[in-house]
């Protein structure tokens, strides 16, 4: 996967989240699926932290999911 | 370790909370066993909820690192949340300090070191008596990465953060975090705001964030390209940082939900690594002398995130991607999928991980300086975390569920295994005395996690 093709990839994910309307969604009756654990964007919470300060240590790139900010002196 | 704080929390704590309240029922009715890991009492009152991890890391001939994390979390079902984590790393082992190999035996001081004396120094006790150390050196063999093969470090951080409705569809969450190490003091602090639209289907989120950084390295802050064996140091230095972040998720149908981020930051201040230095080389090939690496004292950042959920009866999947910039020239592609397989009674599950990353260098990384630009160099950094490189993660978790056997809702054991590796690209064309050196060793290294929550 090239940059480019991951831009692209961003650009029209980023496209279709701008078209959110009422014909997205769902009711409130219809969210089980929704609840489930795994559904959850924040669902491992301890997995992403540490994963994360393994990658801000070793790599120039942090954040995204929330913010990049450093709290170690390991980079 | 670190726990960052997080914008996001409150958007997603939005879309769970409102999961979990106008779902559960449904959810029972079609043998989902999880709502989101909220515990309730028969008598309705919330309990606190703990979520820890022992993780292990260990990199091939480098460092390993012991990082145990605890973090308790209340729910009160209406939108108020609180949450303490706290983080204790230990680390041990080899730090590369940016030079290269060479074939020659290169000698270098630990960062207490003042010289490169070997002799042994003798110092005079308050009491009177005389005592003799051996010099803070080590000597690199012919062909080897030069590491520091005494690194230390121990990390303590503690964070919080405490998320309150501030109307039916608007919650507001602040956030504060203070790491600290024996040479590095972090203090961080949050805020942001999401709303709901759409029936709950959209949540838009913005959040800040500020963070005040001291570095106190060993030995003092080297004044930045100076010549490594003058031992040049100014005490010690600060950097600052602020971010906001800009977020929209969106529920698409019943079983797919999508999140996008838009962040920037802007770190100012004593921006290098204090520890890294650069090997100056004549146009043979022979290393001449050390620099200390100078890197601007600003960087700015800007980061686009995406991430896709989508879930079947026993399975889900949530695919990530991150494009980012920065002024210093380095962009980065990351591309992540997770999947997640459920047992026939939904008490267990499999995770396989895969995460594909690349980077270019920032416009100043140089593995070594020739000797005859040495002397008007502007920027410059050895560090191998600033090179061109590919980053492939291989993952495996396991966890079963103990709600039953605690009577607990949300109660896990788990267990993970994940594999790193770093491939360098873009490498320089060896001069003739660094030939048959691996001048880019790259990095490999193994995480072993263990995991409770109760």
């Amino acid at each position: 996967m090239n940059h480019r093709r991951l831009r692209r990839l961003l650009i029209v994910g980023s496209a279709l989240l701008a078209c959110a309307c009422s014909s997205l969604g769902v009711k409130p009756w219809q969210r089980d699926i929704l609840a489930r654990e795994d559904m959850q964007l924040d669902s491992e919470p301890l997995d992403n932290a540490i994963d994360d300060h393994l990658y801000f240590s070793k790599e120039a790139s942090s954040g995204g999911r929330s913010f990049a900010g450093g709290g170690c002196g390991c980079n | 370790m670190q726990l960052k704080p997080r914008p996001t929390v409150i958007r997603r704590g939005l879309i769970a909370a409102s999961c979990v309240l106008l779902g559960s029922s449904g959810a029972r009715g079609q043998e989902v066993v999880q709502t989101g890991g909220d515990a309730e009492t028969d008598g309705g009152q919330i309990d606190w909820l703990l979520d820890s991890a022992l993780a292990y890391y260990h990199e091939n001939g480098r460092i390993q690192a012991i990082e145990p994390v605890v973090s308790i979390r209340k729910d009160d079902g209406a939108g108020e949340l609180v949450n303490f984590n706290l983080t204790y790393d230990s680390l041990s082992g080899s730090s590369p300090n940016g030079a290269l190999p060479s074939n020659k035996p290169q000698t270098f001081a630990s960062p207490s070191g003042k010289s490169l004396n070997a002799a042994p120094h003798t110092y005079t006790t308050a009491s009177g008596q005389t005592s003799v150390v051996s010099a803070p050196i080590y000597t690199t063999s012919p062909g080897q990465l030069p590491v520091d093969p005494k690194y230390h470090d121990q990390r303590l951080a503690v964070g919080g953060s405490w998320q309150i409705p501030w109307s039916r569809l608007t919650n507001a969450s602040f956030g504060g975090k203070v790491s600290y190490e024996h040479d590095f003091l972090s203090l961080a602090a949050n805020a942001s705001i999401a709303h709901d639209f759409n029936q709950k289907n959209t949540t838009l989120s913005f959040g800040i964030n500020d963070e005040t950084d001291a570095v106190r390295p060993i030995g003092g802050a080297p004044v930045p390209a100076s010549d490594y064996a003058l031992f040049e140091k100014s005490g010690n230095k600060s950097k600052n940082g602020a971010g906001m972040l800009l977020g929209l998720t969106q529920v698409m149908n019943r079983r797919w939900l999508s999140e996008l981020n838009l962040s920037v930051d802007r770190f100012t201040g004593y921006l290098n690594d204090p520890y890294k230095i650069i090997s100056v080389i004549d146009s043979g090939g022979n290393t001449t002398g050390y620099l200390y690496e100078k890197r601007p004292d600003a960087r700015t950042r800007k980061s686009v995130y995406l991430e896709n959920r989508v879930a079947w009866n026993r399975a889900s999947a949530a695919l990530s991607l991150r494009y980012m910039t920065d002024d210093w020239q380095i962009h980065s592609d990351t591309a992540q999928l997770r999947v997640r397989w459920w047992t026939a009674g939904h008490d267990q599950y499999w995770e396989p991980t895969v995460r594909w990353y690349r980077q270019t260098a920032a416009d100043f990384y140089t593995p070594w300086i020739s000797s005859a630009a040495s002397s008007y160099l502007t920027y410059a950094s050895a560090d191998a975390r600033l090179g061109a490189f590919n980053a492939l993660t291989y993952g495996l978790k396991y966890a079963f569920k103990l709600n039953d056997a605690l009577d607990q809702p949300g109660s896990e054991f788990s267990v993970r295994l994940e594999y790193y590796q770093q491939t360098f690209f873009n490498k320089l064309p060896a001069p003739a005395a660094l030939q048959g050196l691996d001048l880019y060793p790259g990095l490999r290294a193994i995480l072993l996690q263990v995991g409770f929550s109760y």
